[in-house]
């Protein structure tokens, strides 16, 4: 019984397990209070570049995902430099433009990367197990960088950049780090992507990817590590919890974005963290209040 | 040849100036970046074609096109942004919000249109080519070019000549100062999300006429080239939107000819990037507008 529920619902939590990923590497960046939308274009060349290493070179799977991550990592530091300088809405529109730069190039690149007709014939080395350990490894590490100097950097510059200056944070500095980590985390889940899948096409990493790495940390929120990973499990269990709804998915989807951003602007998990602490707070006061009388 | 394709730009630049108009205007004034202007291009397009080929005239269909699409933004302003300005965090939740109502509005064509790419009927509009010193230009090149012109002028006036204009442009400098003068901010956002929404949907329109293929989805590559407009003229920046539309249709127009075919996306957007890396403020906004951070 246990057994047929998993084995139904295996392919979609795949995808839940590769998506978790995309929405830490988004979740990262905006934590910091960068406003990119790399990881699409980071993904794009993770999931290539490992694809190609391992189909045309014929390098070990392994050594093809370790090379996507630096890739990823590489590309997004090169990216934070410039974008270093530029405000809010222009980071967005920049990286919005790598994005459009990687996938059109690599449509033209057709003897490299098949073109529109994208890849075939990858290796499928990645199941279920694989995904699900590096998901895990990555919510320990993001929880973990969470809780240290370099998460309360991160959180200071995102709610008050003249502040966190004045205290001393570096905020280009920061920042970097924030987009080496998600160039790395893209990188790696493209390059899982790439060997779970058996084939790549150039527009699985387009708009629509980039919209969904998006909404999960917008739906989830945007300060808890946790946040990201239920906004995932949401999104993506939606049009199976839903049947008849499948038809009218993106409609829910933008239904959903436009209601939580207007009426939950830090989104279902955040908002919900707040909600017991402040309830906690306000159990102490009563109970100190009324061990005093 | 060169002097064909220059004015092949012209034509298309006349209506990505359109396009990025109503683009820039909405965040010169509010600072919101509306990324649903894509959608409501689309919706232009599908108003004057269904109306069209319900046996009505093609003017009609055009002002319908524009009054529908302009009310449209309006709707846009009021369920996706009005609620996210009072509350300050305005610039990423309205870009949020803006891609919901987008998807909304794609879905809802979607399904209208049955997923099909659709036409105009085969005599819409009266199929002339006049030639003047070897160049050949269309009757409906004509007309688009016309038409933008006309639009672009009347916007201008309507801004900078009249009393509703000057309001408008009080809120854009400061929505505090122009409230204490008395002016209602809200009728100035039901004006700009109006025009802003009514030039998209006029673009839709032309562009539905130019290339004759109308589906769901043909706001997205508009929406994604209109970013380049409006970041190469300055963000916010009227004569700015104009002076980058037409460029743009000409560079455009060039790569297309003498490159690779390929290539044209790739070279535009780098463009773009560059642009933001070298002059964020583009070429006629100014730098104060905050492209830079503060330091």
């Amino acid at each position: 019984m246990m057994l047929d529920f998993f084995t139904a619902y295996r392919p979609l939590f795949d995808v839940f397990l590769l998506h978790t990923g995309y929405a830490l590497g988004q979740y990262i960046v905006l934590r910091a209070g960068v406003f990119s939308v790399a990881n699409a274009g980071l993904a794009a060349i993770g999931a290539y570049l490992a694809a190609g290493l391992t189909l045309k070179l014929g390098i070990h799977p392994y050594v093809s995902l370790a090379a996507a991550m630096l890739a990823g990592m590489a590309f997004s530091l090169l990216l934070s430099w410039p974008l270093a300088r530029l405000r809010g809405v222009y980071q967005a529109i920049a990286t919005l433009a790598f994005v459009q730069v990687v996938l059109s190039l690599n449509i033209f690149a057709e003897r490299v990367t098949g073109g529109a007709m994208g890849m075939n014939g990858i290796p499928k080395v990645v199941g279920t197990w694989t995904l699900l350990f590096f998901a895990v490894v990555t919510i320990y590490i993001v929880t973990a960088i969470s809780a240290t100097r370099l998460g309360r950097a991160f959180d200071a510059i995102r709610q008050d950049e003249a502040v966190a200056v004045s205290l001393g944070v570096s905020v280009r500095f920061y920042q970097s780090v924030a987009f080496a980590i998600s160039g790395a985390i893209a990188g790696l889940f493209g390059g899982l992507e790439a060997f779970h899948g058996y084939a790549l096409e150039p527009n699985q990493f387009g708009f629509a990817f980039l919209v969904a790495g998006l909404s999960y940390v917008v739906l989830g929120g945007r300060r808890s590590v946790i946040g990201p990973v239920v906004g995932t499990a949401i999104l993506v269990a939606l049009p199976e919890l839903a049947r008849p709804l499948a038809e009218y998915r993106m409609l829910v989807y933008g239904l959903l974005l436009m209601l939580v951003i207007n009426y939950l602007p830090r989104g279902v998990v955040d908002t919900f963290i707040e909600m017991l602490h402040r309830r906690r707070m306000a159990a102490r006061q009563g109970s100190g209040a009324g061990g005093k009388s | 040849m060169i002097a064909q394709q220059m004015l092949n730009g012209i034509v298309v630049g006349g209506v990505y100036a359109l396009f990025a108009l109503g683009f820039t205007l909405v965040f010169g004034i509010h600072q919101i970046l509306n990324l649903a202007h894509g959608g409501v291009f689309m919706v232009g397009a599908f108003i004057a074609l269904y109306t069209v080929l319900a046996g009505w005239p093609l003017w009609l269909g055009f002002i319908l096109a524009v009054i529908g699409s302009g009310l449209l933004t309006v709707l846009i302003e009021l369920t996706a942004f009005r609620r996210l300005r009072e509350s300050g965090e305005a610039e990423f939740g309205a870009i949020i919000s803006s891609i919901g109502a987008n998807l909304i509005i794609i879905t809802i064509a979607q399904k209208v249109s049955n997923t099909l790419v659709l036409r105009f009927p085969f005599d819409t509009f009266p199929i002339v080519i006049y030639e003047f010193f070897g160049l050949r230009v269309s009757a409906l090149q004509l007309f688009i070019a016309a038409c933008a012109f006309v639009l672009v002028l009347l916007l201008t006036l309507y801004l900078y000549r009249t009393q509703f204009g000057r309001q408008v442009r009080a809120v854009a400098g400061n929505e505090r100062a122009a409230k204490l003068l008395g002016i209602n901010p809200n009728a100035v956002f039901f004006q700009t999300f109006f025009l802003s929404g009514a030039l998209a949907g006029a673009a839709g329109v032309l562009v539905g006429l130019a290339f004759n293929s109308i589906h769901f989805m043909m706001g997205e590559p508009w929406l994604l080239r209109g970013f380049v407009v409006i970041i190469l003229g300055g963000l916010g920046s009227i004569p700015g939107a104009l002076l980058a539309g037409l460029l743009f249709g000409m560079i455009q127009t060039m790569t297309v000819a003498y490159l690779p075919s390929g290539l044209t996306d790739a070279i535009i957007f780098s463009l773009l990037f560059v642009i933001l890396l070298v002059r964020p403020h583009g070429l006629l906004g100014k730098p104060e507008a905050g492209a830079m951070r503060g330091r």
